[in-house]
């Protein structure tokens, strides 16, 4: 792991409505580390990532993408979302999904050619998806569907992935399909970002966490601050969790 | 046929086209409530485009109909992000208030201007060909045929370049902003095309039908394929042909053109809605029962699995153990015989190999629900076809 910072995020606060639901976050996220962010609902987690991906605007605050803004940065970053937040009845087949991954690199009007179609399957291969290549989108179990969305992401060989709860309904098998590719990723330099609900599976699959609460709690090592002080302190009641190094 | 009426059919085609397009992406975003809205509310627009210009084919009227068309929407919106009301109710408030406006605009001048409510709701396909288009005395054709076709070409234009961008922002509209196409631009696009269209489609069947051949061509299509660019080109055929059969209908009817057009479109629709090959009611309910029966057809096939001692698999007492009817036991029983699934010896039913083979991949498949594996069944089966 580098010293490098990947994103920087400084006196952060958005609101719905004049609600506050991030206040005042101030967050460094350093380059090459697989990161979960966990919290209660409602504590933020997928408006702290719509936020750095300038999905949702902020009341205050600045996000840096390694050192500039995110409409400077978006060819180094790719997003997964919630599987729960596009209509899977869509008339669109399973490699058109993965291929809109390269819509980013490609910018308005252009086309996507031979040679995104071939990233697209590449990506499709990677996790194991290329025999649906040609299936209906409906016509797959939630636990292919997060896969197709996973590849969606792996096409735009971006340097930041952000993940808004992939293991979210899959099976044991995906999940472990997905962390797999995840620490993947991290061997390779990138820096993967994920809102994760099983704090069982956090010190397992993580190496760096953010606890978030509408405030940030804590971030850092899993090893130095996984521990049932800042669980408590996140989820408001006294939480005892066995941690595994 | 004479020209009037080649006329006719071609401007109304150009309308069910012009329409599919813009219909085919409101269906898919759940927004086809917003064309019913946008086609009262464009309203107060044509009026005062009309009060500026004295002139009701002006392209001024197109322009400032489409304003009050998107003016609808962002109120709608608008209203809808206060959080004190749900969408449904926004679109219900919105409308008729613009709708209102112009009706009230309207009454107030009806001494001196030719501005008839009826013609701007209802349309008459019927006397589009009288009204010409004459350019230093020679005549070019119907002046409809010419405000339609314009729109056609840049609905057409906008649809090729921006297809992609389209696509995107209608599936995942969170990944398109992330990608930096903007889904908000596609979004007040697409509405100020819906707009443009509806007011181009008044000679043809009025402001109000118009929201039939937006939403109905879409809907048929999308029940009967899986590819967004073929649901474009079927809404577009099913428009255009609802359009001419409807035209005919009404000249055998000797009734409404529109009426007759819209009349189709509902025909259309019902006779896709229950015949569709996969997503059509009848073969839903075949489907189900299929699935009933295989579903039957292996619980039975377990039990025989399950059980070495004879009286469990005496063909007479079969229905006693799984507790199930004789009428459905022999039908199970005949449909496990026809696949050579299971024999029959002395009235003792035995798995045969095939029967065994069968049982342990589906319940390998339902308690593994590994699908790379179970691929090549899925074909076979109905079971597993979710």
């Amino acid at each position: 792991m580098s010293e490098k910072i990947a994103v920087q995020i400084d006196d952060l606060t958005v609101a719905y409505n004049y609600k506050p639901v991030l206040w005042d976050i101030d967050l460094a996220i350093p380059e090459g580390v697989l990161m979960a962010i966990v919290g209660p609902n409602g504590a933020g987690k997928s408006t702290l990532i719509k936020s750095i991906l300038d999905i949702i605007k902020p009341i205050a605050g600045s996000i840096q993408i390694y050192g500039k803004p995110y409409k400077k940065q978006r060819s180094l970053v790719a997003y997964v979302p919630q599987k729960g937040s596009v209509d899977w009845d869509f008339p669109t087949t399973a490699l058109d999904v993965v291929m809109m991954g390269t819509y980013g690199s490609l910018g308005w009007i252009k086309r996507p050619g031979r040679k995104q179609k071939k990233a697209a399957l590449e990506a499709l291969e990677k996790v194991g998806m290329l025999a649906f290549k040609s299936r209906q989108i409906s016509q797959l179990s939630g636990g292919q569907q997060q896969r197709i969305f996973l590849a969606r992401a792996l096409v735009q060989n971006a340097s930041i992935y952000f993940m808004d709860e992939p293991f979210q309904g899959v099976d044991a098998t995906t999940e472990k399909a997905i962390i797999n590719i995840l620490k993947e990723l991290r061997k390779a330099g990138k820096t993967v970002i994920v809102v994760h609900h099983d704090l069982q599976t956090v010190p397992e699959y993580f190496d760096w966490v953010t606890f978030l609460n509408v405030k940030k709690i804590a971030t850092g090592p899993v090893k130095d601050i996984f521990n049932d002080d800042n669980l408590t302190k996140t989820y408001g009641i006294n939480y005892k969790v066995s941690v595994q190094q | 046929m004479s020209n009037a009426q080649i006329e006719i059919q071609l401007i109304a085609s150009l309308v069910a086209i012009a329409c599919a397009i813009p219909g085919t992406f409101l269906v898919l975003r759940k927004m086809a409530l917003i064309t019913d809205a946008i086609s009262h509310s464009i309203l107060p627009g044509i009026v005062v485009g009309f009060f500026i210009t004295h002139d009701l084919s002006s392209p001024l009227l197109i322009i400032m109909a489409a304003a009050s068309g998107v003016l609808t929407v962002v109120l709608v919106e608008f209203i809808q992000k206060t959080g004190l009301v749900k969408e449904d109710t926004a679109i219900g408030l919105v409308f008729p208030a613009l709708f209102s406006i112009g009706i009230i605009l309207i009454a107030q001048n009806a001494n001196d201007v030719h501005l008839d409510v009826d013609a701007v709701l209802l349309g008459e396909l019927a006397f589009a060909p009288f009204d010409r288009f004459m350019i230093s005395g020679i005549d070019m054709g119907p002046k409809s045929l010419w405000i339609i076709g314009s729109i056609l070409i840049i609905t057409l234009g906008l649809l090729f370049a921006f297809f992609k961008e389209l696509k995107v922002s209608t599936f995942d509209a969170g990944l398109a902003s992330a990608l930096g196409l903007s889904p908000v631009i596609m979004h007040y696009g697409l509405m100020t095309v819906s707009s443009i269209t509806t007011v181009g489609a008044f000679d043809a069947v009025g402001a109000i039908l118009v929201i039939a051949l937006m939403i109905a061509p879409a809907a048929t299509a999308y029940l009967l394929t899986n590819d967004l660019k073929k649901m474009l080109l079927l809404a577009v055929t099913f428009g255009v042909g609802s359009a001419i059969s409807g035209y005919w209908m009404a000249h055998a009817l000797d009734t409404s053109i529109s009426g007759s057009m819209t009349t189709v479109l509902g025909i259309v629709f019902l006779i896709v809605y229950l015949f569709a090959p996969n997503k059509g009611l009848f073969s839903v309910l075949y489907r189900q029962r299929q699935q009933r029966i295989e579903v039957s057809l292996l619980t039975f096939l377990l039990h025989l699995g399950n059980h070495k001692e004879e009286e469990e698999r005496h063909v007479k007492h079969l229905n006693e153990h799984i507790n199930w009817q004789k009428v459905q036991s022999k039908s199970v029983l005949d449909l496990a015989l026809k696949n050579n699934m299971i024999s029959i010896n002395n009235d003792i039913v035995s798995l045969t190999k095939k029967g065994k083979k069968f049982t342990t991949e589906a319940i390998d498949y339902i308690v593994t629900n590994k699908n790379s594996e179970i691929e090549n069944m899925k074909d076979r089966f109905f079971l597993f076809r979710g």
